[in-house]
Parts: C-alpha cells; structure tokens; sequence
C-alpha cells in the first residue's frame, strides 16, 4: 500500500486513537494488574496485594513444574492444530461448495450458523445428554447395534474426541462465515475472466480463489491460534475439573479454575500472561510460514 | 447514502465524546482515596422520614430452594417498615463469592449481606468491613436475642459473633428403599456400623446394583468428611493437622484410605473418575443405586426427580470407634452481617437493623427448610406440608447425639480445592493419603 | 455455460450433487441439535432424558406448552430483552465504527509503530476476562458507574468493557478483508478530489459491507452471549438481561431439561432474527461490491 494517497498522516491519528484508547483503558490498563498481581502475593480474590512475592519469579517457576499446566499448554497445542485443520478446513470446503451453487446457498449460510448461536450451556446439555454413559445417544446406538458394553467415553481412551468434536463442530460455522465473506468480497469479474480462460472447479479454486482468500485465511489462523487458547466454555461444561484424571486440561479452564476455584489470583495471573505471550509468539511464527508459501 | 453517513458521523461523534470524557476521568488510580467519604454525608440531624433504601446481597437467588420464602420474608418486611429492599441476591457459587469480596474491595458493599461465617468471611472480620452483634446489641439490646449466642457461628478470626444465621443444614445418608428391599438388606438404623455397612455393600453389589452414587472426581466433600470423622469423635473432628504424622493427620489419611477401599471394592459407579455428579445421582432416581451421602439442600431434589419420594430416605451415616452413626455433622454455616458502612450511616442503621431482626423471627426462620438444626432458643416449628423425605431428616435431626461442622469448611478455599481434586489420585494409589495430606497443608 | 461441451457438463452435474450432498450432511448436523432443543421445549417433564429424540406431537400426552408459561411466570422476560438489545446494539454499533476506522488506518498507512500495534492487537485478543474484570469494576465504580443500583448506569457499565474485549477481534477480521480489496478504486477517488474521510465512506464502507455485518453479527453475538461480564456488572432485577434469565431458570430448574430448553428458545429467537436481518446486508453488499468492482 504506497499509494500517494496515503502519504498524509493526519487522518491516521482519528482512525486509529479512538479505538486504541478503548484497549489501552479496558484492556492495557487491567493487564498490567495483572502482571503485578502475577509477582505479588495475593491470599483471596479482590483482596490487595501483601508485598511481592519472594522471589518475584515464582510463579512462573511454579508453572514449569507444574504437571497439569504442562497438560494444559499440550491439549491446548493439540487444539489449536485440530481447529487448523478441521474447523478452517471444514468451514474452507463448505464455503467453497456453498460460493458455487446457486439454489439453497441462503440456507446453508443461515443454517451453518446455528451452533454459534446456542450458548454453551445449551451445548454442553447437548452432549452430555449425546456422550452419557448410561443411557446415553451414542451408548444407545451402539447397543442397538449389538455391543455388549459402553464405551465410557470420558474415560482415558475417548476423552479427546469427547471433548474436541463438540468445539470443531461449534466454531465450523464461524469460520465458515468469515470465509463466505471473504469470498463475497471477490469481484464475480475475476471469475468470469477465468471462465473465459477455461480455467474450471479444482484449477479455478487453486490458482484464483486461495491466493485472493489468502489475506482472509490469514486471519483464520490468527483467529484459530488466539481463539484455542481462550477455548473455555464447553468444554468447561463437558469436561469440568479436568476429566478425566486430570487429562483434558485446556489453558483456558485451567486459569478459570485456579482463579474462581482455587482464589490463587498470583498463580492464575501468571498463567494468564504465559497464554499472552503464547498466543503472540505462535501467531507470529503462524503468520511467517504461510507468509512464505507462494501459490 | 447521505443518511447513512450522516448517521455513522453522528454516531461516531458520539463515541469520541464518550471516549474523551473516558481519558479525562482515567486519573483516579487508586480508586479507595474517593471512597469512605462519601456514605457518610447525608442528613445528620434528620434521619427520620422517607422510606429507606437498604441494599442487600444474599445467596438466596437463582435456585434456591428457599428463594419464595426468602422473598415473601422481604416483602413482608418492605410492607411492615414502609422501607425499600434494594434486592441483588444472587446463586452462591464460586464466581458470586468473588463478587462479593470484590465489592468489598472497592467499597461497593451492600448495606446487608447473608454470608458464610468460617474462613470465606474472614477478610471481613479483618478489614473492619461488618458490624460485631456486641457492638449492634450496645445500641439494639434485642437484636438477634431469640437465637442461642453459642449457635450463632462465632468468626474463626476473632470468635466474636457478627453474623445472624437462619437455617441449619445437616449432612446425611439418602438411602433407595427399593433397591434396599430388592437386596434384602435392612434399612440402617442409629446403631448401624461400618462393618455392617461394608458388608451391605458386598450383597448390593453382588446383585448387579450400584452401592454408593458418588462422583469421586467432582464432588467427594461428604465421603471425605465422614470418613475422617469416623476415625474422631465430634469432640476432635473440627481439629486441622500439622503434618500427615500428627495425630489428626494420621486420622485423615486413615479416612482417605477408606475410601480407597471403597474404590477398590468397586461399591462406587464403574464411571465414578470421569462422571458428574448429576450424572451419579440419577442414578439414585433411576433405582440403581443405594445410597449416597449429602446434605440438607438435596431434598429438594428428590421432591423433584424421585418417581414416587416414599421410595427414599435419609439416615445416620454408619459410624466407627468413637464416632457414634447418630453423630452428625451440620450447623450454621451462614448468617445476615450489617456492614459498617451501613451502620456508620444514620439514616440506614435502624432500617438494616429491623430487616435483619424481621428476617429472623421464630416464624420466618421455621419456613426456610426441613432442619432441628438451629439456634432459635425455642426451636423450629415443623413445617404443615410433608412428606415422607422431611420427616426423615427432622427425625433424624432429632435423633443426633453430636453435631459438629465439617472441618473441610476450616482449609482455604485453594487447599480444600487442591484436596478433593487428589482424591481421584489417592483411590487409583497414584500418590499417597499422606503425600496429599502434606501438599495440602502446605498451600498458604 | 455455453462454451462448456456436453462431457464436462455431466461431469458439472455430478460435481454438483456431490457438492450438495456434502452441504446437506453438515447441515443436518448443525438443524437437528437446534430442532432437538425445540422439539424438547414442548415436552413434558421427566421424559427428556428417557425419550428425547421422538417428536411430542400437539395430540399426545408429551405435548405441554407448560415450560414456555413457567418460563414468562418466573420472570420479567420482556424488561431483560430490552436490557439486552441496548447493550448488545450499542456495543455493536461502537465496535463497527471505531474497529472499521482502525483496521483501515492498520492497513491503508505506513508507519513507524505499526508492526508494534499489530502485536497489541493481537495480544489483547488474548487477555482472559477472567484476569481483567476485578480491576475494570473497581475503575468503573470509581468513575461512579458500576454497582450504583441505576439501571442506565448499570447497562453502560457492561457495554464499555464489551466494546473493548470485541475490538481487537473485529479489527484482525476487518483488516483481513480490507487487504483484500484494491487499492485503485480508492486512488482514483481521490483523483477525483474525494478527502480521505469521504474515501473511507463512499468507497471501502460500501464495498466492505458484507464483512462489517459480519463483524456486526459475531459482535452482537458475543455481547448477547456474555453471561460472565453482565453477570458481574448487573445486580439487581431490574438491570438482568435474557442471558442471565437463561441461566437463572436452567440453574432452578435443575434437571427440568424441558424448561431449560424453551429458556434456550426465548433466549436464541433474537439473535436469529438479527442474524437474518444482518444476512440480507451481507447479499445485498455482495452485489453492490460487484457492480463497483
């Protein structure tokens, strides 16, 4: 963007400091308690800080020995690599079908979105009621299909699917809907040139329409890195305290329980920046390696 | 077009107003310095006329069982008084206390609040923030006199009394009378032991039912307090250990290790490491399962989910050594504090302190829940309306021969957290009672 | 589709079958959990759990309108709707604006820090509400208005942090779509004497329509949705919005599933609206974009 048009920076300052101001005082400002609260010693929530905490550095060294903080950051990579390829795929391939038909595309569009707008306790009922042990729908059909017992699908040898299916499935139409948009956004001349040039299905999709959607598939990705280390509330519903045995710890409810549960407000403080800096480094590295691939 | 833009712009204008007031008013940082001077001021000389306004925070919202009681008790007051109930009664769960304490903090306290009186309440006691009952009595010689003192719920700071209680609650065995009948195993009486109860236990499970509904991974509270209260008495159980080799120690990582037992025998639901406790529970209500410990708040949920409630019952649960099964565990385990701030305002302090009285009359306090737990001089009058469940629990309450807290209530909320999550560990022999007991105690 | 010959367009009718079918199997999944929850908000109690795949037709036993009159019986709902609608519009609104203008300034200019502002974006999208919402309460109250028991006070109080905590997502999303779009149609507008203020307007906000409504649709959602901070901002009766209804009458009602799932109905009925509203927007830019570009 080296448009002469934009030499002038005076615009620049109303564009951008109403909005910066809004993150500085709402966001900024009670980040940085947070990092003093992550060095102090803090006995309750709400409750001031009795001097910092000797030494400073803690908590972070706490958090390094911690297993089930070392649970949290793996399931949470683990996640995050899921939404990646599922939820950005899926919503991908679904948007992509949905672009090229004509007939019912409004219906898929409306349709799709309906996870998104059941809240999570609704969900969550959902798939207990879907994943329950006894009695429940996928025990049921396997029942009626002839086995002979239930799978326990919380236990160690189904827990992950348990608990990731539910949150790809949700947010499949969130990513789907930003894609449409992004693909809206591609002028239909582009792809009437292409169909003059002979250019058809996989070949259009490869050489048009990927390297337009780049920039919004960019996005996606930064959106699935952020969004899998904030993941809380479903599978805060489903999974709880970590079932099973402490397995299925996410970074997100990890920090939920040991701020609302625990009162440990230093150690969840630190927790909180460590998914921070988390998020930021990733999504850097993210944004370099499929800033390199050319298409 | 036009319009559209000149409504965006108009917005907009908005919206950098908004923000610039923001930036001009970004300066108090420490936001205590503007606080305590302001509830002080008004009106010294007439603090008469007008009805009163008095904000009240209790946990008596959400589902509540006592939620309609609650309201008509306030109501009640609100038509006697004239004055105003400011109501932000809330559920009580985690996230509502930490409002609370929040509140506090910053100095946004309601004028009255209904609470816990153990360790949750101790940053009150600490800062000054709630009014002592000496110090209301020196001026209302009457307030909260229909209650025994020694009942009230004394602070664990200082052991003064600050908060007024309402209902008691207790803690005891819900048993299936079907299942039991089905087993052919006798419904536990006050002498019944654990032997006894162990060996019910085998027969129950050997003809394909559940003995224990029990989510051990979510909520082991009440299998936990029992079974260390089985290895004291109720003179000993309040007592906190030192280290696992004390004697209170070595008591606790005996009552752990029954429940390992318990575990190992397989008297717990097959998913009892990976379920909820809804989950465990219904299996109480869909008769496949014998018995489960909780407390008081449960009967609402038999009335509501039992098929037919005279299939349930609730008894002493089985006793050990010195710990007879008519020793129970209850109290009071909450009450009404006025907050200074309320009492050093003239207009408030007589309103706070008439609704506190109103709200725990005799007869106000006899319509909160089933329970001979309470510290009304007279004692509760049995409610007109029950059924089989109720009189059960009176019965029993009746019947107690000891009643103590739980001492669970005494651990910081991050100790008593980090308890019942290792208790998954313990029955699988990931790690030892002992071990536990240790990095517990070793949480600030 | 005249310059294709009859083989390929066999070949397209295939292609398109599948492509339907492919659609029409995520969108079962994504109809029946929605139409799962309708169906069992006109069932009568206790059968959920038993029997909660079959349909309660009007004329069997099953049928019961009881969940939706208990649910209007418990609550003000009408009075929590209004309350949601004001903070979700006004969030909303303040969020399109103000990330619209900030993710074209991010991306439309060159300047010194602007890598830096990029990563505070991206990092603030990350701070948990969890670890920010003691201290914004206590800058609030002291500002005099959270906790002070008036109910337009009190709606504001919620609306300003949710502005924030929607910024930085909507930001990142419009800047994705705004790359996308080139830059010459903005050029020759401005050859043509237009201010950048008017450039911003006549040209990128139209042609971007479509991805403001669904940053419109995704903000509104969230802010709707948001149990955690309206929960800790609004106290009292008067100020609850139908989110915390929700979650009060599905924690009274215990395993009342039925009564859960019709306060799921009451609750979901706007958003859907909204959403379908807010869709017309996204076609109607879609087209407009079109002829433009």
């Amino acid at each position: 963007m080296n448009s002469t048009i934009y030499k002038r920076k005076f615009p620049l300052i109303i564009f951008l400091v109403p909005a910066f101001l809004f993150m500085a005082v709402f966001l900024y400002y009670p980040f940085i308690m947070n990092i003093i609260n992550s060095i102090s010693n803090i006995s309750d929530l709400g409750a001031p800080a009795n001097g910092m905490n000797q030494p400073w550095y803690q908590n972070y060294i706490r958090m390094f020995e911690d297993p089930l903080m070392a649970t949290a950051v793996k399931n949470t990579l683990i996640l995050m690599g899921a939404t990646i390829v599922f939820q950005v795929g899926t919503a991908l391939l679904l948007a992509l079908l949905v672009d090229r038909i004509r007939k019912g595309s409004q219906f898929f569009r409306t349709v799709y979105f309906f996870p998104i707008v059941i809240s999570a306790t609704a969900l969550g009922l959902l798939f207990n009621l879907v994943f329950l042990y006894n009695g429940g729908m996928l025990n049921q059909l396997r029942a009626a299909f002839g086995a002979a017992q239930y799978i326990d699908w919380k236990g160690e040898a189904h827990f992950m699917f348990t608990m990731l299916a539910p949150v790809m499935w949700q947010y499949v139409g969130f990513y789907f809907v930003i894609i449409v948009t992004g693909l809206n956004n591609i002028s239909t001349e582009v792809y009437e040139a292409a169909e003059l040039d002979g250019a058809c299905c996989l070949k259009r999709v490869r050489y048009i329409t990927l390297p337009l959607l780049r920039n919004v598939l960019c996005t996606c990705l930064v959106l699935a890195v952020t969004g899998a280390l904030k993941v809380f509330d479903l599978p805060w519903v489903m999974m709880g305290a970590g079932i099973p045995m402490d397995k299925s710890w996410l970074t997100g409810t990890y920090m939920y329980n040991q701020t609302f549960l625990r009162h440990d407000v230093d150690y969840s403080s630190a927790i909180a920046i460590v998914i921070v800096v988390l998020g930021v480094v990733i999504s850097k590295i993210a944004n370099t390696v499929f800033k390199e691939k050319d298409y | 077009m036009k319009k559209a833009i000149s409504l965006l712009l108009a917005a907009l204008m908005c919206v950098l107003f908004l923000s610039g007031c923001q930036g001009a008013t970004i300066t108090p940082e420490n936001p205590q310095e503007t606080q305590p001077a302001e509830p002080q001021k008004p009106a010294d000389n007439e603090p008469e006329k007008g009805p009163v306004e008095i904000m009240v925070v209790t946990s008596y919202g959400g589902d509540d069982g006592n939620r309609a009681n609650y309201e008509a008790a306030f109501r009640a007051y609100e038509a006697a008084s004239g004055n105003i109930v400011k109501d932000a009664s809330a559920t009580s769960n985690e996230e509502w206390k930490a409002r609370v304490m929040t509140d506090f903090q910053t100095g946004s306290e309601p004028d009255v609040l209904f609470y816990f009186n153990g360790v949750d309440s101790n940053a009150l006691i600490e800062g000054g923030k709630v009014v002592s009952i000496d110090e209301i009595r020196a001026e209302y010689p009457e307030y909260a006199s229909n209650m025994k003192d020694g009942m009230l719920g004394a602070s664990p700071v200082d052991g003064k009394n600050y908060s007024v209680p309402v209902n008691g609650y207790w803690e005891g065995l819900y048993v299936n009378l079907k299942v039991l009948k089905d087993c052919g195993v006798a419904v536990p009486g006050p002498d019944y032991t654990w032997e006894q109860f162990l060996a019910d236990c085998e027969t129950i499970k050997s003809k394909g039912y559940t003995p224990i509904a029990c989510s051990l991974q979510e909520v082991p509270h009440y299998w936990f307090e029992f079974c260390i209260y089985n290895h004291g008495s109720a003179a000993n159980h309040g007592q906190l250990p030192e280290t696992s080799s004390d004697e209170v120690g070595q008591k606790w990582a005996a009552g752990l290790n029954d429940i390992k037992t318990l575990y190992e025998k397989g008297y717990f639901p097959v998913n009892t490491l990976t379920a909820t406790d809804p989950e465990t529970f219904q299996l109480m209500a869909d008769n496949q399962a014998a018995f489960a410990i909780d407390g008081s708040w449960k009967i609402g949920w038999f009335q509501a989910n039992a098929a037919d409630i005279n299939d349930f019952t609730v008894v002493f649960v089985p006793g050990m050594g010195d710990r007879a099964a008519t020793d129970i565990i209850g109290g009071l385990s909450m009450g009404y504090y006025i907050t200074r701030k309320a009492w050093d305002d003239p207009v408030k302090r007589e309103a706070c302190v008439e609704f506190v009285m109103a709200m725990t009359t005799d007869e106000v306090v006899s319509t909160f829940g089933a329970t001979a737990v309470t510290a009304l001089k007279n004692g509760t009058t049995p409610p007109a309306e029950t059924d089989a469940l109720i009189n059960a629990a009176l019965a029993m309450t009746k019947g107690a021969t000891g009643v103590v807290g739980a001492v669970q209530d005494s651990l910081n909320p991050n100790a008593r957290g980090e308890m019942f999550s290792q208790i998954k560990n313990i029955v699988t022999g990931a790690v030892t009672a002992e071990e536990v007991i240790d990095s517990v105690l070793a949480i600030k | 589709m005249k310059f294709e010959n009859f083989d390929s367009r066999s070949k397209w009718k295939i292609s398109r079958i599948m492509a339907y079918s492919v659609l029409a199997v995520w969108a079962f999944t994504t109809v029946y959990p929605f139409f799962w929850v309708i169906i069992n908000s006109f069932r009568v109690r206790g059968e959920i759990r038993s029997d909660s795949f079959s349909i309660p037709w009007p004329w069997t036993d099953s049928f019961t309108l009881d969940n939706y009159t208990t649910a209007f019986e418990r609550s003000d709902i009408f009075n929590a709707y209004a309350n949601s609608l004001v903070i979700s519009a006004c969030v909303t609104l303040t969020v399109v604006i103000l990330a619209g203008f900030a993710a074209y300034g991010m991306v439309r200019y060159r300047f010194k820090a602007q890598k830096l502002l990029y990563s505070v974006v991206i990092a603030s999208m990350m701070f948990p509400v969890f670890s920010t919402i003691i201290p914004v309460f206590r800058m609030e109250f002291a500002w005099g208005i959270a906790n002070t028991g008036k109910v337009p006070l009190s709606l504001l109080s919620v609306i300003l942090p949710q502005i924030a905590g929607n910024l930085s997502f909507s930001i990142i999303v419009l800047m994705g779509f705004i790359r996308s779009l080139p830059v010459e149609l903005e050029e020759s507008a401005f050859l043509d004497g237009c201010s950048i203020f008017k450039i911003y307007f006549k040209i990128v906000l139209p042609v971007a329509k479509p991805s403001f409504a669904t940053i419109a649709i995704f903000t509104f959602l969230w802010s709707y949705n948001d149990l955690f901070t309206q929960m800790f901002f609004l106290r009292y009766r008067d100020e609850h919005t139908v989110t915390m209804l929700l979650n009060e009458i599905s924690s009274q009602a215990g395993v009342n599933y039925g009564l859960m799932a019709a306060a799921v109905v009451l609750v979901v009925v706007p958003v859907l609206i909204v959403y379908v509203c807010l869709q017309k927007n996204i076609i109607k830019g879609m087209t407009a974009g079109a002829i433009k570009g």
